[in-house]
């Protein structure tokens, strides 16, 4: 049986995967652009269901965080890489719905939806069949397939993979505010797939395909880091844990009820505390241990958890056989 | 539901000529070849000004090469260049332009795996992640990057419309090479998603879309098994998914395949009443090409 690093790098060479494993640079960033926090607050709040007044929930949550939405342009990015009736791969509308009314009322001048979905191309399906077509027509919403939006070409902030710059769509240039809205899932290649790696949709398939595959070839997990650190905007992280899904995600897992949200604006503080929440060692996700070092907080010493207790919703979320490591946690 | 497309792609026409993804965006080579095989599908073509603009935007920007970018934000010659291809085709005096566009095409190979990959495949470490044959070679989305089935599919079809006037080339052993990589991907019972079958021994389901668009690539091996196979698989599932991309190129396809089509035009019309396609131009040039002769124009 290959450990969780041999079969990484045989995804890898596969080009469905990463180089993580072997994801070790000294320093990679720019050193003056990021000044990573002392601590990272995250919130921690509980929403049983679906049903639950969410958006109650959720402005709470931004509040916690004293955000300037005033006249602010917000886009909202939710997890849509593929619909499966069965499935609990996207984040759910009910969810997405909440996001806009908070950030409405709490002032923003214009709240859009955007996502680039990493499988299909065909848009106006995912978004009929998984009923966010209704939420965005019902609200008055712009929508934006960030796949197909124009595109800027970016200096990358970052070294990680060897692309040096990427395409970017101008919706994020034009925004203030970029939310991003994962579902709380283990993944089959990079472990779990969090607020982080939820950027891979803001990549536009026009330019680097479907799947998104010239990513894959540079490493998933450096990939992860060189999108997220090159991001144009500030970034706030929304996650939907009310169902999650364990075992062989992002697509084929299964359901496990959580009953939480975790919301904060360090998306790594957020993707480490939404891991532990997994019962999964945040260190021992490549890119969020590399995170660490630049980009946000992932030592529960430097994170203050506000809300509920994370002992309170941590449940064992299985993972495929590879990652099994993953799953003792250290602190 | 004709008259309502028709505004719709000729009110979201570009100063420059050309069409972007949705109204209002940067023009862009994709979405302008489908709105010029659209208006050129319509009978009469009674809107030659707005053809000949767009036609005006999509020569000009045919590379020294043969191929086209994106758009003009982007300088990389792209996966777009076969679809180009075939909307000047559509033209009859544009034929040395396409003719241009299959020799790039010719150039073009998806990545493969190298000697360190080629090892552990043989030694069925790889084989347990996904079932593909990686050897295969096709068309990929971007330089560098591996095959796929979209991409493929597009220069399958661009490079049979035109091998006669590639004698001398690789062309038919491209061809050949291309359709083993569309029929390696195949899911389980039919039909294609992006490009995978099986990852780690689960089965991926296919798309309508994709599977529309590989099997009019497909379409001179119509009576195959597999072919029969996965268009029973595309009927199911056009009965699920009523986008306007989905059942655009679910009726062309069905049309090349001399299937019925009347049922899925009457659910085409009514869909677009619902959602317009949600503005996107490539769809609504689609459901127009499906809707009047548009499939003759990828009949290869």
């Amino acid at each position: 049986m290959m450990n969780r690093r041999e079969f990484i790098k045989v995804s890898a060479v596969a080009s469905l995967s990463s180089l993580g494993g072997g994801c070790r640079p000294s320093v990679r960033w720019d050193r003056d652009a990021y000044r990573k926090p002392a601590t990272s607050r995250v919130a921690i709040l509980e929403a049983r269901s679906y049903q639950t007044s969410l958006e109650d929930i959720i402005r709470y949550g931004i509040h916690l965080f004293k955000l300037d939405l005033k006249g602010k342009r917000i886009v909202l990015k939710p997890n849509l890489v593929e619909f499966d009736p069965k499935g609990v791969i996207n984040t759910h509308p009910a969810v997405i719905e909440a996001a806009i009314a908070s950030f409405r009322s709490l002032g923003a001048r214009e709240v859009v939806v955007a996502e680039g979905p990493g499988h299909r191309r065909d848009n106006e399906y995912l978004l009929t069949a998984s009923g966010i077509y209704d939420v965005i027509n019902e609200h008055r919403v712009r929508y934006v397939d960030l796949n197909t939006d124009d595109v800027r070409r970016t200096k990358l902030r970052s070294s990680f993979t060897n692309l040096s710059e990427l395409y970017l769509p101008e919706t994020l240039f034009n925004a203030d505010l970029l939310v991003s809205m994962p579902k709380l899932k283990t993944h089959h290649w990079a472990g779990v797939t969090l607020s982080l790696k939820n950027m891979f949709g803001v990549v536009p398939g026009s330019v680097y395909g479907w799947p998104k595959n010239a990513l894959h070839w540079a490493g998933i997990h450096r990939s992860i880091l060189d999108i997220n650190s090159s991001l144009p905007i500030p970034q706030f992280a929304i996650v939907d844990g009310i169902v999650g899904m364990e075992g062989n995600g992002p697509l084929q897992g299964q359901a496990k009820q959580s009953g939480v949200l975790i919301l904060g604006d360090d998306l790594v503080a957020v993707d480490a505390t939404a891991a532990r929440l997994m019962k999964i060692e945040p260190r021992k996700i490549d890119y969020l241990e590399i995170a660490d070092r630049f980009l946000g907080n992932i030592s529960h010493e430097r994170i203050v958890l506000v809300g509920e207790q994370l002992e309170r919703f941590q449940q064992d979320y299985r993972v495929i056989e590879n990652f099994q490591e993953l799953k003792v946690l250290t602190g | 539901m004709i008259n309502a497309a028709i505004d719709l792609l000729l009110g979201a026409q570009n100063e420059d000529g050309g069409w972007g993804a949705v109204k209002g965006k940067r023009s862009n080579t994709e979405s302008t070849s489908f709105v010029l095989m659209a208006l050129k599908s319509l009978e009469g073509n009674p809107f030659d000004r707005q053809t000949t603009a767009g036609l005006k935007w999509l020569l000009q920007r045919q590379k020294d090469d043969g191929s086209w970018s994106l758009s003009d934000a982007s300088k990389q010659s792209s996966w777009t260049t076969p679809i180009a291809a075939l909307a000047l085709l559509s033209f009859q005096d544009q034929r040395e332009h396409a003719l241009r566009a299959a020799k790039w095409i010719l150039t073009q190979e998806g990545r493969k795996p190298g000697w360190v990959a080629t090892l552990l495949f043989r030694l069925s470490l790889l084989k347990k992640i996904t079932e593909l044959d990686p050897y295969l070679s096709g068309w990929s989305w971007t330089a560098g990057a591996f095959s796929w089935v979209e991409p493929t599919s597009y220069s399958l079809m661009t490079l049979k419309k035109l091998k006669r006037s590639l004698d001398g080339t690789n062309c038919e052993e491209r061809i050949r090479q291309g359709e083993m990589l569309i029929y390696d991907r195949m899911c389980e019972n039919g039909g294609w998603n992006y490009g995978n079958s099986r990852v780690l021994g689960e089965a991926l389901w296919p798309y309508p879309d994709v599977t529309a668009v590989a099997l009019i690539a497909l379409q001179d091996q119509a009576m195959s098994e597999t072919n029969q196979k996965s268009l029973r698989a595309l009927d199911a599932m056009l009965r699920e998914a009523g986008s306007g991309t989905a059942l655009g190129w679910g009726i062309l396809c069905l049309t090349l395949y001399k299937q019925d089509v009347q049922e899925w035009k009457k659910i085409l019309v009514k869909n677009f009443e619902k959602t317009r396609f949600l503005g996107e131009i490539k769809a609504v040039a689609l459901a127009l090409l499906a809707f009047g002769n548009g499939a003759s124009l990828f009949r290869v």
